[in-house]
């Protein structure tokens, strides 16, 4: 490996051996891929032409007036494929074109980027097969069904918690045996090195793009920007354009669930403590032997014991703050961004607004800048069985 | 102290014998029964033990070790046990060579210093961490030399000669060889490259070879030795022969049997 991957203590390659030939071999090709103009150019057009970049920002001008602060969404869930996985899948794609591979795997925990990788693998001509836990299947099923039509194989995962943690396992699993024609195309800016990079160069479009937007539109920088964690892979895409901004906060939301003094949460950065999965050293929701607890979120894409190694360091070194909603809360902005904007934000975005709420009610007359990651048609079902 | 490894290792390498190592999840299905197959193993010839701690996330496991682990969390049993176990095992087998496999994040939870210093404690010689490659080695190798433990590292056939110097860096015990890519499992589908891999093994470390992942049988056991090498770990076999145990449907003379035709397998006796 040229590079060690770390994100101050965080990061890392904690891999078995079997892997370690194919994430060289990736670390390689990535730094290739960016040096190569022809390489880089093919992604900016697929960008554009295939999946609708550049996505816009909005003035959410009901939002602000009814929360108090202007109100401003990215709108990835304008994105082809309905969520900024699309910016990863893509990048990944063609990389794995250019390592010669024929074979593209990907986990999944909403089905957002396991659609993502779907549309890639049917763009590519890749065979595509999704790993996704058996709860998600069914908490996701539209999601399910898109993959199938999309052509991609969809493998039930039923070990552990059955979702996305457990679907990361599987797809390992299936790569350590695979990885001479496979590419494992991880959706989040999680795993060993060199995953968390590359997922961070390709979702930093998000937020080069803001920043560019809101300078252009605005002729200011936000005061907050506000991005859902799970994995973290939209917000660190949406943060990469404002760190060196120090004037811009960068507040990351993660699921508090039915709260984080329960027993069911997703609330990494608040209670996790340092620890090793899924190869990388990070926070992680873990007991004193150092097994991994099962977590809970409404919102399967945010449902996961760990986060990327970059947020951990992001919080141990105060350059963001993370904070939590939880399920009733999520659920509310939900409602309540549809019907004031005509906006269906998914559930896992929808924790970023909510907090966006807070914020604007403490902080009155600021700029608020969220990240609407993905769109919620996705949850219909599940929001309107939801029952506080 | 002596190293239990190159005391078992060195005697058979001479006299063109090879070792069987035994794999077991350290509390499955039960304590009781746990240490009495261990035993049994023992006393059938059993040249070394390779014993597995329970992690909740076994990314390079199969399905038999998998369940094995998720049982063993789930019924309350924890790296304490595990150590006492082990313990066990070694005040009733002072001279045989106990590998400890295991995740990284257990031993992390711990501490390294302590994880390191009580396994040897409770008579470990060697730990396997799965998921740690040399080049995160360094701090954990530390604490080893310090508890005197060796680290036992992984090759697979994508090993390449270039990552082969950083392991033999740090590598102690023994050099466990993956037949194939993939995870533990008895599925025989051995890499075409496997004989070759096993010679440069040789080439560039002076380590016993010892092949897993899919050796669950005498004839399997000889295919490996007629390529060179020094030993076969059997896992996922015997994790599912534990389970019949457990259901009735096999008895602990099944695991004796099993251990003596894979001793048979062309393997000389300990002298």
């Amino acid at each position: 490996m040229l590079k060690t991957g770390y994100y101050g203590e965080f990061g890392g390659v904690y891999a078995p051996e079997t892997l370690m030939p194919a994430l060289e071999e990736l670390e390689a090709g990535f730094l290739k891929f960016k040096s190569d103009l022809a390489l880089r150019s093919e992604l900016n057009e697929t960008l554009q032409k295939y999946a609708g970049r550049p996505t816009p920002i909005y003035l959410a001008e009901n939002l602000s007036r009814n929360w108090g602060a202007r109100i401003i969404l990215k709108r990835e869930d304008l994105l082809h494929g309905g969520a900024h996985k699309t910016n990863n899948a893509i990048g990944q794609g063609l990389l794995a074109k250019s390592l010669g591979k024929t074979r593209l795997i990907a986990e999944t925990g909403a089905g957002q980027h396991g659609v993502a990788t779907a549309m890639i693998g049917a763009l590519l001509g890749m065979q595509t097969e999704i790993y996704m836990g058996e709860v998600d299947i069914e908490r996701q099923h539209a999601n399910v069904l898109r993959m199938k039509l999309l052509g991609a194989t969809v493998h039930a995962v039923k070990t552990g918690g059955r979702t996305l943690k457990d679907a990361i396992n599987a797809a390992m699993r299936d790569w350590i045996a695979t990885v001479k024609e496979t590419h494992y195309l991880i959706g989040t800016a999680a795993g060993p090195h060199p995953f968390p990079e590359i997922v961070k160069y390709f979702q930093s479009v998000i937020g080069s793009e803001s920043r560019e937007q809101m300078l252009e539109d605005y002729n200011t920088l936000p005061d907050y920007v506000i991005a859902c964690v799970g994995g973290g892979s939209n917000a660190i895409g949406m943060f990469s354009g404002f760190i060196d901004d120090q004037s811009v906060r960068l507040i990351g939301v993660e699921p508090a669930g039915k709260g984080v003094n329960t027993n069911e949460h997703g609330a990494v950065l608040a209670k996790g403590t340092n620890g090793c999965l899924h190869g990388m050293m990070s926070k992680v929701l873990q007991d004193e032997d150092g097994q991994i607890h099962e977590t809970y979120s409404i919102a399967a894409g945010l449902d996961y014991p760990s986060v990327g190694p970059e947020h951990a360091f992001l919080q141990s070194s105060a350059r963001a703050d993370y904070t939590s909603i939880s399920d009733d809360e999520a659920i509310d902005a939900y409602h309540e961004v549809s019907r004031s904007e005509g906006i269906i934000p998914a559930l896992e975005s929808s924790h970023a607004l909510a907090y966006a709420k807070k914020l604007a009610g403490q902080q009155g007359g600021k700029t608020i800048l969220v990240n609407v990651s993905g769109r919620g048609d996705k949850d219909l079902e599940q929001v309107m069985n939801y029952v506080k | 102290m002596s190293n239990r490894y190159e005391d078992v290792f060195g005697p058979l390498r001479k006299n063109g014998g090879r070792a069987f190592i035994p794999y077991m999840m350290l509390g499955y299905p039960d304590r009781k029964l746990c240490l009495q197959a261990i035993q049994m193993m023992i006393d059938a010839g059993a040249h070394a033990l390779e014993l597995g701690l329970a992690f909740s996330d076994p990314l390079a496991d199969g399905p038999a070790i998998q369940a094995a682990a998720a049982a063993t969390i789930e019924s309350g049993f924890k790296t304490k046990d595990a150590l006492e176990l082990i313990a066990d095992i070694r005040n009733a087998n002072p001279s045989i060579p106990i590998t400890l496999m295991c995740y990284y994040n257990s031993v992390l939870a711990h501490g390294l210093s302590q994880f390191c210093s009580r396994a040897n404690g409770a008579g470990v010689d060697g730990l396997l961490v799965v998921d740690l490659p040399p080049q995160e080695a360094k701090p954990l190798a530390e604490q080893c030399k310090r508890s005197g433990l060796e680290q036992i590292f992984i090759i697979s056939p994508l090993t390449t000669e270039v990552r082969m110097k950083s392991i033999s860096e740090y590598a102690g015990g023994f050099l466990y060889v993956v037949s194939r890519l993939g995870i533990t499992g008895e599925e025989e589908r051995y890499d075409s490259g496997l004989a070759d891999l096993i010679s440069k093994a040789k080439q560039s470390m002076s380590l016993p070879t010892v092949v897993g992942f899919g050796v669950s049988s005498p004839e399997q056991a000889e295919r490996m030795f007629a390529i060179g090498a020094d030993g076969v770990i059997t896992g996922s076999k015997i994790i599912n022969l534990m389970n019949e145990v457990k259901n009735g449907k096999a008895t602990l003379n099944d695991l004796k049997a099993f251990v003596q035709s894979m001793l048979s397998a062309g393997l000389a006796k300990l002298v």
